[in-house]
């Protein structure tokens, strides 16, 4: 018995070694870009950041300061006076970003459910047909569709309008969408509905008071996918919106700012962390989310 | 649930009616659209320098800059969403635009202007099919050799004007116990493009631009002795590791930004550098803030007396997508001198104009980079940019990195001949 235990603290102890060895290998990237962030530009270009902590270097804001309140840059008036200004701070880049990534999210994510739920428990003819359709969508890389949506774009008047980018997003995102929710709709117990039926409900309000709450711990994780994808992305963004400064996206900002030949890149590293935030809050607010068990008891009474 | 359906409609709605009215609004009546490759604070600097011409004619430029210029022109020219005009930096995209009928040929007043601004190597540079289109304005010359002032000083060494004297130079170094060259070619996708600079470089020094040209246009192959001849004196440069601080792995393995870092330590850990005129902004800070008294410049020395000083460079050149009255006037101002003045005074910025007044330029190392530019004989641009792209962007710089690696030469210039399209 004792010797059991002793064997089992063992290698609860072993297997514990091995993650704590996992998780410092996966942070470390971070860490080190977390530290570079910290260094002046001198001293990202010449040491590594592990020197940093041996040699007691000096650490500093500045990265983040040029990043979030705008690089200072000179230049010649007409009448030949050399003008120091500072550049735009983020806010503007901010606020873009949000008003593409918000909208961008909702959308397909409504859609999809509704498009889940269709799939899953209504019966029409050619359902399979058009599920396999959905499904093979998958495969097919967006870049391929950026110039024929541009045409149709740009026919009807949209490019350059924050309407497009939402579109734009909601179809790229769709496929995805509607197959992990297909997935996790397919599996709410059929006695749910059947109950909801007998009671008189119809479809819709199966939809809106059945299926959308029971489905939230899918929708958060599917909304995170969504919300990463569309605030990292830089290509949807440059070609349906364009970049310049009153709708360029944070993504466009952090593009620009290491100069034309990449002369700056140090500020790469404060500004991964800064456009980390908004993913990091929208992340930690919807993990309590993914609470299972919310099915559990549903059909009792 | 409703209610966020209720309240994202709503947003949606008033977004758009926002976004649709406010450029109704905004947008006054005279709006010449720009889209080129440069960001930051070189496209603060073009705005500023363009703004006397807003201020004069009441048009707006509204520029936007991209990192990603090169993927994005094609998407937004073949989506029907050109803009008015663009900076290309590649003449190779120029040809493909005019090729496919949506460029705007000069007219006659731009072209007046271009004649009596530029040297022809520019008009020829910015045509296709004999039909001008591009205009350039801010260019770059790469046939540049830095070096730590104050060190040079120190030891007494002396710029080279010949090759022959450059080799002396190189040995008098390694004599002094001191490593002549800093070079780096690492640029992620781009990497060799630093060992194409050179190969072109010494090309235009022993071959001269007409091989030149035909190399380009592979008119002679790309095994041909000229080319060969080029690579090998490269080699003695650069595959002898007391020339070359750290020898061949350093070469491969850092990038071309951290490659002048060397120069910069005390003592200095290399004595020279051969770059374009953009490498100042990679500098260490100290540096750049006394470029003048820390750095020293010279062109690359010539090899055949015959072609002089070559100078290597390239540039964005300016096309009109749109044929409008506005755009023709922006046009035909950025062909003069005034639309680079400001930008020149400012710094970091060289101008092809013949009429220039090299006095604007802020310091002496500027100066002399203009005025290299301006006197060349010989001018060509990158070839590397002009030759097809599987070549250009592709064999011609895997070849470079291949052979530094210690491929044979043969082998090497068989392997870019081949893969030319």
């Amino acid at each position: 018995m004792t010797t059991e235990k002793k064997k089992a603290a063992k290698w609860k102890l072993v297997i514990n070694l091995i993650l704590l060895l996992i998780v410092i290998i996966w942070t470390l990237p971070t860490i080190g870009l977390f530290i570079s962030s910290l260094r002046p530009r001198d001293q990202v270009m010449n040491t590594g950041w592990w020197t940093a902590a041996a040699r007691g270097t000096e650490l500093t804001f500045d990265n983040y300061r040029q990043v979030l309140a705008g690089r200072g840059y000179t230049f010649v008036d007409s009448q030949g006076n050399t003008v120091r200004a500072s550049g735009d701070n983020l806010t503007r880049a901010f606020l873009n970003s949000l008003t593409v990534t918000i909208p961008s999210v909702i959308i397909p994510i409504l859609i999809a459910a509704a498009a889940a739920f269709g799939f899953a428990w209504l019966i029409f003819p050619g359902r399979k047909i058009f599920f396999t359709i959905v499904v093979a969508l998958l495969v097919v890389p967006l870049q391929i569709a950026l110039i024929p949506i541009l045409r149709d774009y740009q026919s009807i008047g949209l490019t350059g309008t924050y309407l497009a980018i939402w579109l734009a997003h909601t179809g790229f995102g769709l496929p995805l969408a509607t197959y992990l929710l297909y997935n996790y709709i397919s599996t709410i117990p059929r006695d749910i509905f059947e109950s909801a039926f007998l009671d008189g409900a119809r479809q819709m309000t199966v939809f809106t008071l059945l299926v959308l709450p029971l489905s939230v711990p899918a929708i958060a994780s599917l909304a995170i996918f969504q919300f990463l994808w569309v605030w990292n992305d830089l290509l949807v963004a440059l070609v349906f919106l364009g970049g310049t400064e009153d709708v360029a996206v944070l993504t466009q900002r952090l593009a620009t700012m290491v100069g034309s030949r990449g002369q700056d890149w140090h500020l790469l590293t404060a500004g991964a962390f800064v456009t980390m935030m908004i993913p990091m809050a929208v992340f930690f607010g919807l993990q309590r989310y993914f609470v299972r068990g919310l099915m559990a008891g549903s059909v009792k009474g | 649930m409703k209610k966020v359906v209720c309240l994202l409609i709503i947003v949606m709605i008033a977004m758009t009616s926002l976004t649709a009215g406010g450029q109704q609004q905004a947008e006054p009546a005279r709006v010449v659209t720009v889209f080129g490759a440069f960001v930051d604070e070189e496209a603060r600097r073009f705005e500023e320098a363009i703004r006397p011409f807003e201020e004069a004619t009441g048009i707006q430029i509204r520029y936007e800059g991209s990192p990603e210029f090169e993927t994005l022109i094609s998407v937004r020219v073949e989506g029907g969403n050109p803009p008015d005009i663009a900076a290309l930096p590649q003449p190779g995209l120029m040809k493909n635009f005019a090729a496919g009928g949506h460029l705007v040929p000069m007219w006659s007043s731009l072209e007046q202007a271009v004649d009596s601004n530029y040297a022809p190597v520019w008009k020829e540079l910015g045509s296709y099919n004999g039909t001008p289109y591009g205009v350039f304005h801010r260019v770059n010359a790469k046939s540049f050799v830095w070096y730590p002032k104050k060190a040079w000083e120190a030891e007494g060494y002396e710029i080279p004007t010949t090759w022959d004297e450059l080799e002396s130079l190189m040995d008098q170094m390694v004599a002094n116990g001191h490593t002549p060259w800093a070079v780096g070619m690492e640029s992620g996708g781009a990497t060799g493009w630093v060992g194409t600079d050179w190969i072109e470089d010494i090309m235009l020094r022993t071959a001269g631009p007409d091989l030149y040209d035909q190399w380009i246009t592979n008119e002679i192959p790309f095994n041909h002795p000229s080319v060969k001849k080029a690579f090998e004196i490269l080699g003695e440069i650069w595959l002898d590791p007391k020339y070359v601080y750290g020898g061949v792995n350093t070469i491969l393995t850092t990038s071309f930004g951290d490659a002048p870092r060397p120069m910069f330590q005390d003592p200095p850990r290399a004595w020279m550098h051969r770059q374009g005129n953009f490498i100042t902004g990679f500098f260490p800070d100290h540096i750049q803030d006394n470029l003048v008294e820390e750095v020293g410049v010279f062109p690359l020395p010539g090899i055949d007396p015959e072609y002089g000083i070559p100078i290597l460079g390239g540039g964005d050149q300016f096309v009109a997508f749109t044929d409008s009255p506005d755009v023709r006037e922006f046009m035909d101002f950025l062909a003069t001198w005034e639309s680079g003045e400001l930008w020149a005074r400012a710094g970091g910025a060289l101008f092809p104009y013949l009429n220039q007044d090299l006095d604007a330029y802020p310091n002496e190392i500027e100066r002399s980079l203009a005025e290299a530019l301006v006197n060349a004989e010989v001018f060509r641009f990158d070839a590397s940019d002009l030759m097809p792209g599987p070549v250009g962007a592709g064999s011609f710089w895997t070849g470079m990195v291949d052979w530094v690696g210690g491929k044979s030469l043969d082998a090497v210039l068989n392997d870019i001949q081949r893969s030319w399209p």
